[in-house]
């Protein structure tokens, strides 16, 4: 069953979920990401920031930007409100910037400590169905092609097996000096996502990335997430 | 049938040929169809005329030659009749039990191998008649075939239904390009899984190249190749994947002949030091072990083998070996709970070395664990040694690699079972 934030979104034309959506759609599925709020205007974006606590992440709302960071679109390691000021009046700028961007808003988003960074994913084929990707971030998992996939839905064991497929698995059992990772955390965000996309056929793509993986114990968190939809 | 003839000498039979299917007085089971295509709709309505439930086409000249209409027609004719239909484009199936046949090659260009415990499925016409005559050279037990072409009806799904359901078939292999519709990966993910806790499926997928050919607007898409879904999907299904047509079958005749082993522990015993730190390197590098032999044990061994025989894991018996050396390593090591599986390296061309060893061998069947041998040469002494294992249900592969590929497909299918 289409959840009512896709179905709207597709209602409205939109091939893309708001920041905002996509991380009320991971929660819904009961997939943790830090807590965030949307602000219109520097007071709600303080106010949020103060209620989140800081150190705090701002990111560009804007339906025209596909990838934020690459416009500078993500401030990261905000402390005070000074600093959320700031931050608003620059991403203010980045809209500017960006040809037809409209800026509907900035998300204000605790930061998660650092961790492993993984990428969570689906894409949808017409032969296969939804298929569940899973690499580990940064630039050798494009390089290299260094991922797995699997058909949606996924049991535990698939999800287990995606994990230790990838070459640089061995950087979540510990590796020169970091901890192990909590890779029960990882194994449910993917089998959760995997119920996501199969219940939602109108998602074409989609990116969890990166997601985060803590040290054992504590957690996994997605930190950013994105949703492309069949319009 | 033929309108063109009326009776016609062949193979030293008079054969009485019928201008059409409604002439045929007695039920037809089944309907070989190999006239031009523009044909074939008006005589596949014929056969659905009298009742014919099944069809096999093998012309070609449909969708693979832009004659998509056509193909369609055929298979409308086919849902109205309810007539099954294999094709069109293929060269059907060779039952090498019943000798139904309806491969159009002759046998002194594809030859047809003995009855067996293998099926193959496979997508190419071209790819599945060298695979026959490959294996029948090798006397390779390929029982069944079966190429299904443009798949306007059945599918790749239905015949591992159907291999699956037969009990003379022992090991499944798949040779696919790619599938055709719209959901059938799931289908074919369904199937598989329900079959492979019974009996092993081994595929090999062609075409690995190249990353998605469609435009992407995310990293995870963006990585998502065709093939890794393949992979995705064989792993997802307990389907054993071959990086090569000729590892598929190096794998299916170790799944067809030998127990399914506890563990990843082989016991490597060799005439040569080299062809066992091959073995080694091979076994490793598949995440397979080769634990070091007991202490204990260790000590018997060096009492009873040569002087300067290696008896830590690869067993080295060395070149002056005799068959019996092979016999007391075997004998003290593969019934024990530090093995699952053997590898045994045997080069004949040392004198000590006769074909009695084929038979100490085979006695070790009886441990009920894997058991390959590697064997290299060309003499008349090393194909007959070869036979005569291969006929005892022994597998025989030319190099350490194969060989260790086989094991681990046992291996695998080992932990597909414990999984499933």
């Amino acid at each position: 069953m289409t959840h009512p934030i896709v179905a709207r979104a597709v209602a409205e034309g939109r091939g893309k979920l708001r920041e905002d959506e996509a991380l009320t759609l991971l929660k819904a599925y009961g997939i943790p990401t830090p807590d965030y709020a949307v602000a219109r205007n520097e007071e709600e974006a303080v106010r949020a920031a103060e209620q989140i606590g800081y150190p705090v992440v701002a990111k560009i709302i804007s339906p025209q930007i596909v990838h934020k960071t690459d416009v500078g679109g993500v401030i990261v390691g905000i402390t005070n409100p000074q600093s959320v000021r700031e931050a608003c009046r620059r991403l203010r700028e980045v809209a500017k910037k960006v040809p037809y961007a409209e800026l509907e808003g900035v998300l204000i988003q605790k930061m998660v400590p650092k961790g492993v960074e993984l990428i969570v994913g689906a894409v949808y084929d017409e032969i296969f169905g939804h298929v569940v990707v899973f690499g580990l971030g940064g630039i050798f998992t494009e390089l290299y092609r260094d991922i797995s996939m699997r058909i949606a839905p996924i049991d535990e064991q698939d999800a287990i097996e995606m994990i230790r497929e990838v070459k640089a698995y061995r950087l979540l059992t510990g590796f020169r000096g970091v901890p192990p990772r909590d890779v029960p955390a990882v194994v449910d965000i993917l089998i959760k996502f995997s119920r996501l996309v199969e219940d939602n056929p109108e998602i074409r793509e989609a990116d969890l990335n990166p997601v985060i993986a803590l040290e054992e114990g504590k957690g996994a968190y997605v930190v950013d997430a994105r949703f492309i939809l069949q319009v | 049938m033929n309108p063109k003839y009326d009776e016609v000498e062949l193979w030293g039979r008079r054969i009485k040929f019928y201008k059409s299917i409604s002439e045929i007085g007695d039920p037809l089971d089944v309907v070989v169809i190999a006239t031009p295509a523009p044909t074939v709709p008006k005589i596949l309505e014929e056969a659905g005329l009298k009742g014919v439930k099944a069809a096999i086409i093998i012309s070609s000249g449909f969708a693979e030659a832009g004659n998509t209409e056509l193909e369609n027609w055929v298979r409308a004719v086919a849902r109205q009749y309810g007539i099954r239909v294999l094709g069109p484009n293929c060269i059907g199936i060779f039952n090498a039990y019943t000798n139904f046949d309806t491969v159009f090659l002759p046998a002194d260009r594809a030859g047809r191998p003995p009855p067996g415990p293998l099926a193959l499925i496979s997508q190419s016409g071209a790819v599945a008649a060298a695979i026959m005559d490959w294996a029948a050279r090798r006397r390779l037990g390929l029982g069944f075939l079966a190429n299904y072409g443009n798949k306007v009806d059945v599918t790749e799904v239905e015949l591992l239904e159907a291999f699956a359901a037969d009990d003379r078939v022992k090991v499944i292999t798949v040779y696919v390009e790619g599938f055709k519709y719209p959901g059938e990966a799931k289908k074919f993910l369904e199937t598989a899984r329900k079959i492979v806790p019974k009996k092993p499926i081994v595929a090999y997928k062609a075409g690995r190249g190249g990353a998605a050919q469609r435009a992407v607007k995310s990293h995870t898409a963006a990585m998502a190749g065709t093939y890794e879904m393949y992979h995705g999907l064989f792993q997802q299904a307990g389907v054993i994947e071959a990086s090569s047509v000729r590892e598929m079958f190096d794998m299916a005749k170790a799944l067809a002949t030998q127990p399914t082993p506890r563990g990843r522990r082989v016991l490597v015993v060799s005439d040569s030091g080299g062809m066992g730190i091959q073995a080694v390197d091979a076994l490793e590098t598949l995440g397979l072990e080769v634990p070091e032999v007991p202490e204990s044990v260790a000590r018997e061994l060096k009492r009873e083998l040569l002087p300067f025989a290696a008896v830590s894991n690869p067993i080295d018996v060395t070149g002056s070996a005799t068959d019996e050396h092979y016999k007391i390593v075997l004998d003290a090591l593969l019934p024990t709970a530090f093995f699952d599986m053997a590898l045994v390296v045997t080069l004949m061309q040392v004198p000590g070395l006769t074909k009695n060893l084929a038979e100490y061998i085979t006695d070790s069947k009886r441990y009920g664990k894997p058991i390959a041998v590697v064997n290299f040469g060309g003499s008349e002494l090393v194909q007959r040694f070869e036979e005569e294992l291969e006929d005892q249900g022994i597998p025989v592969y030319p190099t350490p690699d194969r060989a260790a590929k086989a094991l681990w497909a046992l291996y695998k299918y080992g932990e597909v079972k414990r999984r499933l």
